[in-house]
């Protein structure tokens, strides 16, 4: 043991650069990793810490399930249930502000001030808090008070369905921030704003003393059904949950770096195993057994894998400090913040250690145990690099045969097979890749003479000399770039595919869009009067609206909109992939009936003509399934089409949160901009688009999202640049007695330089040319099956493969410089002398 | 050596220390099969110096690769100390390798990045014995082949002589009763040739130790106390030495070489 963590070791310390090379890949797999699972946890207890100290004394709080909002009966049965003290009922609603506000969005609570108050004691900083017989007055929290300069007396603006309304300040109150400033106004004036008469969203309860909690919240979840979200605070869940899955989309590109990062260590030691396949031999000469040889060669790869794992740590580390410092300032503008200490929870640790030592641990095993059959006779015989032609070709058969069957399941047509195809195409490319190497080299060889004269050809030789290296390197490129192909088709398809919908399906000339997120909760709806200003103005022809409201179906959320079956088909329309469009919106008039978009259908599996339950604010409801639509905005997300009629009867929602209108034919477009700005700038929650204007901003919001994607794309092009660079570096340090002699023959540095710069080139154009194969056949399954849940048609991602080649050619020069320089660079003497 | 191998060699005394009877081996099959060794028998005898020599392709190194265990007879038997190595497993085979018997190859087989008395211990240190003590005795006979002061360093910085010298301590550390070498002065120049076949000599007559040499030079065989001249798989001439190398020997053994 001690022996082979001595020759493990001292092996390791005699090709530094080399070790360093190999363990670099497991440094960034870790690295990421790491650092994102303390930095997330760290933002998500920075959120759980400030919606804690919000909470205040609140023993008990009631939600709709559905968020919807609710009448005050629902109040009375928890005043009346045994051990609740007090309980008040808020109306609580994020309002986005106009952009030259103070702040961007603000939270508003309307309360009831006297029950509020002994729930939540207002600690009062200047002026007073609500008394009952306040009208339009407010209590500001103490981070807007400062960074807007306001304080009792001054006025604010909030935009409301009805129009800007202007509230007077009355006081300032220490408030611990929730992400956006809070603000506080009396219940009715709340109600009155948002439209929502006598409702109220939330219950906030506290209990006698002593009481037994777990009853008291089983006795009011009893009194008031299902429809009721009884407990603790859940209002950052959906931050929370987005957080989530941001972690789990980071935690795959990392573990795809790892996986590379076990590609590199598999090929470093299979090179290493056949350097020393002569020390090898002498050891099992001299008595070590089988277990011994597995032994070093673990050990070393052990070795290899906990010192990649350790410095992985310590750069994930510091990168979460510095992300940590350079976030925290945002946190403070922004949310009104402060972000904690980094959390490095041991569950981190153990996950990052143990993925990072299995990673290499695996990557190890299968040379280790090559080299445990190496025969003592190895010591003896002269060295001799036999390439295992037999192995080869069985391996070009099992590949072929993968690969044949993964057309076969293409021509299946069906998306879960497809997919199964792509991966099996992937893994066959893998096992038939040592048998591709000779014949990709002879076909790009060809080539590179012309381009690099003998130098050109003696690379070619080279690469075909060590089929199996070439390949595994060519698989870790192949990898890299096949899973950037086919997320580029996949995204490319999906964005072509949405501004196909949005061209379809967006009839109207000029658009009414809240400042905010488009069909997120939380938007402040309009009231009658914007739409009826909207009708009024010069010019403007058909006028609909959209009214959202969520629901649950089958137990889970679902969104729901309003539409105007007689308006909207004139101004957006629905792609109808199921029913038929003429009788739908007449359906939709007529009754409890509705349209699923192609989520939903696929999702729960509704076909036209079932009949489905949708839970409301009035309770469950029956709705027949009259058409299967898409639309550009709902087309990521679940959503049910209903009468706004119906919307309006079954959950209380009758404001507009989208605005569609058409010009009447030969009116003046710029005329009717002009005074349709004019009607926009009473009601500053909503923002004027035209039709050419919003689908540029979504062209650009798309934009960013495939620059976010690009960053992504270099995470997972990392690898690949290491694993070439490795076995190039390894490919010079082997040939170092050869390059010795070429040099003595006459070649010149320049020559030295290009020939390893061809065989980069070489390496790289067949793991591009691998990678381009599979990406495209990987992205056109992942398609094929995205296509079964709404459809998209597949489109052939040109930048994607612009962006591979050049990625991979680039990796290629790039991974030359140091073993062309140290190879150009060798004494001729002492390369001749290398052992 | 240490008395446990001193009474294991009398008991032996008389009886062959390794015994080859009629080895033959075929390698590969049908019309391509090539017999390399053809029916051989050999039989060496505690503390016996015994040179193999012959052409390239005689057999010599097949038939020191079957005395050593290192590849299995098509037919015929190895019997070492009495005992028939065809029965003994890998792991078996391993350990026999390690106790019992010392190899020496042509390129010295040193690992690179050990010292001389970790390459000289590794024996030892493979058979479970502590890194201290198996050190201590890998430099005992590291002084013996006097490189008292090369202990500690690693085997580029040795010339070829040191490095064989090194690779000799190796194979004596585990006090083997056999020592197989597979054209040990092949890479080494006429001084350390001649060096390390006086030492192998050595071996034998001080230290009681049965040596087999595989060697084409003919100056090197001449130490042995007997030669072993092969053709074609078969043992054609024994040349029964005075183990008093002269120049009239090597040359005689050079005039019965050419004449086969």
């Amino acid at each position: 043991m001690r022996t082979a963590l001595t020759l493990a070791w001292r092996y390791l310390n005699g090709r530094r650069l080399r070790s360093f090379l190999t363990s670099l890949a497991v440094i960034f797999g870790v690295m990421i990793i790491f650092s994102l699972n303390s930095l997330l946890p760290t933002i998500t207890a920075t959120f759980d810490a400030s919606v804690k100290a919000a909470a205040g004394a609140v023993d008990l709080e009631v939600t709709g399930k559905t968020d919807q909002t609710f009448s005050t009966d629902v109040l009375q049965k928890v005043r009346r249930t045994e051990g609740v003290d007090v309980a008040t009922g808020v109306l609580q609603q994020a309002i986005p502000l106009p952009p030259k506000a103070p702040t961007g969005t603000i939270s508003l609570t309307g309360v009831d001030p006297l029950p509020y108050s002994q729930i939540h004691p207002p600690r009062v900083l200047s002026g007073r808090f609500l008394v009952p017989s306040d009208g339009n007055a407010m209590v500001i929290g103490e981070g807007l008070a400062k960074s807007a300069g306001l304080g009792p007396g001054d006025t604010f603006a909030i935009p409301s369905a009805t129009g800007s309304i202007r509230f007077k300040i009355v006081g300032v109150i220490s408030a611990p921030a929730i992400g956006t400033e809070q603000v506080w106004v009396p219940l009715k004036a709340a109600q009155a704003m948002l439209s929502q008469g006598g409702l109220i969203n939330v219950i906030d309860a506290s209990y006698v003393p002593n009481a037994n909690h777990d009853e008291i919240a089983r006795m009011v979840s009893l009194k008031l059904g299902p429809r009721y979200k009884i407990g603790g605070i859940a209002g950052a869940s959906q931050l929370f949950a987005n957080l989530q899955t941001a972690q789990a989309a980071f935690d795959f590109f990392g573990f795809m770096a790892l996986a590379m990062g076990g590609f590199i260590i598999f090929n470093s030691f299979r090179t290493i195993v056949s350097e020393r396949r002569r020390d090898i031999g002498m050891l099992r000469a001299i008595g070590a057994s089988r277990g011994t040889v597995i032994g070093i060669i673990g050990i070393e790869s052990f070795l290899q894998g906990a010192l990649g794992t350790g410095l992985g740590l310590v750069a994930g580390y510091f990168i979460t400090v510095g992300m940590l410092a350079g976030l925290a300032p945002i946190y403070e503008t922004y949310l009104h913040m402060s972000v904690g200490p980094p959390i490095f929870t041991a569950g981190n640790f153990i996950l990052t250690i143990s993925l990072g030592l299995g990673v290499t641990l695996v990557g190890g095993l299968y040379p280790a145990i090559t080299a445990s059959r190496i025969s003592p006779l190895d010591a003896l015989r002269p060295n001799m690099a036999d390439v295992d032609t037999a192995t080869y070709t069985r391996r070009g058969i099992i590949g072929a045969v993968m690969g044949a069957v993964a057309l076969a399941l293409f021509l299946a047509r069906s998306p879960s097979l497809a997919t199964l195809g792509a991966f099996l195409f992937l893994i066959g490319l893998i096992v038939a890749a040592p048998a591709l190497v000779r014949p990709i080299a002879t076909v790009f060889g060809r080539a590179f003479t012309l381009l690099f004269a003998s130098e050109g050809e003696v690379a070619r030789a080279n690469m075909a000399r060590q089929p199996g290296r070439a390949a595994v390197t060519a698989s870790a490129m192949m990898i890299g770039l096949g899973v950037i192909v086919a997320m580029l088709g996949l995204v490319t398809s999906i964005f072509a595919g949405f501004f196909g919908y949005l061209d379809k399906s967006l009839g109207a000339d000029y658009l009414l869009i809240p400042q905010n997120i488009v069909l997120a909760s939380g938007n402040v709806g309009a009231g009658p009067q914007l739409t009826s200003e909207i009708q009024k103005t010069p010019g403007v022809g058909t006028v609909s609206t959209l009214r959202i409201a969520s629901a649950q179906m089958n137990g889970k959320d679902i969104e729901v909109l309003g539409i105007d079956p007689k308006t909207y088909p004139q101004v957006s329309g629905l792609q109808f992939s199921g029913g038929n469009a003429n009788t739908a919106y007449a359906d939709l008039a007529g009754g409890r009936s509705l349209i699923v978009n192609a989520i939903t259908a696929s999702t729960y599996n509704v076909k036209v003509g079932d009949v489905v339950t949708l839970a409301t604010a009035e309770g469950d409801k029956k709705y027949r399934a009259v058409a299967v639509g898409n639309d550009y905005l709902t087309a990521k997300l679940s959503t049910v089409y209903i009468s706004q009629d119906k919307l309006k009867e079954d959950f209380h929602v009758s404001s507009d949160v989208l605005l569609m209108a058409n010009r009447r034919p030969g009116a003046d477009a710029a005329t009717v901009q002009k005074s349709l700005e004019k009607v926009v700038k009473q009601f500053p929650a909503f923002k004027l688009y035209t039709a050419g204007s919003w689908r540029a901003e979504q062209s650009a919001t798309f934009g960013a999202t495939m620059f976010l994607f690009y960053g992504l794309v270099a995470v997972l092009a990392a690898p690949s640049l290491l694993a070439l660079l490795n076995t190039l570096a390894m490919s010079v340090l082997e040939r170092t007695r050869e390059i010795g002699m070429l040099r003595a023959v006459g070649s010149t540095r320049r020559q030295i330089r290009r020939m390893v710069l061809a065989e980069s080139l070489l390496l790289s154009a067949a793991g591009t040319g691998f990678g381009l194969l599979a990406g495209l056949l990987l992205g056109y399954a992942l398609t094929e099956a995205t296509a079964s849940i709404y459809p998209i048609a597949y489109y052939f991602p040109y930048s994607g493969i612009v962006t591979a080649i050049a990625v991979g050619l680039l990796s290629g020069v790039v991974a030359s410089i140091i073993p062309a320089r140290s190879a150009a660079r060798l004494d001729i003497i002492q390369a001749l002398q290398y052992e | 050596m240490t008395p446990e191998t001193r009474t294991a060699a009398a008991e032996s005394v008389g009886a062959a220390i390794i015994e080859g009877q009629g080895l033959t081996r075929i390698y590969g099959a049908g019309e391509s099969a090539v017999t390399a060794l053809d029916d051989v028998d050999i039989s060496v005898a505690p503390g016996e110096y015994s040179a193999v020599m012959g052409p390239s392709g005689c057999g010599k190194s097949t038939l020191l690769h079957l005395l050593g265990g290192l590849d299995r007879p098509t037919s015929g038997s190895v019997l070492f100390e009495g005992h028939d190595i065809a029965a003994l497993d890998d792991a078996h085979l391993t350990e026999l390798r390690r106790r019992r018997m010392g190899f020496v190859f042509q390129f010295f087989n040193l690992i690179p990045v050990l010292s001389s008395t970790e390459n000289a211990a590794l024996p030892l240190v493979l058979d479970g014995v502590s890194p201290e003590k198996a050190a201590q005795r890998a430099n005992e006979w590291l002084e013996r082949f006097g490189l008292g002061d090369r202990l500690r360093n690693r085997p580029d910085q040795l010339s070829g002589g040191q490095q064989q010298r090194v690779a000799l301590a190796r194979a004596l550390v585990a006090e083997p009763a056999l020592i197989l070498a597979d054209e040990p002065t092949g890479n080494l120049d006429s001084k350390s040739a001649e060096d390390i076949a006086e030492l192998l000599k050595q071996v034998a007559s001080e230290f009681g130790r049965s040596v087999v040499m595989v060697t084409h030079d003919a100056r090197t065989a001449a130490h042995a106390d007997r030669v072993l001249l092969m053709k074609d798989g078969r043992i054609v001439d024994t040349v029964q030495g005075a183990g008093e190398h002269s120049a009239e020997e090597a040359a005689e053994l050079v005039k019965r070489i050419d004449r086969l």
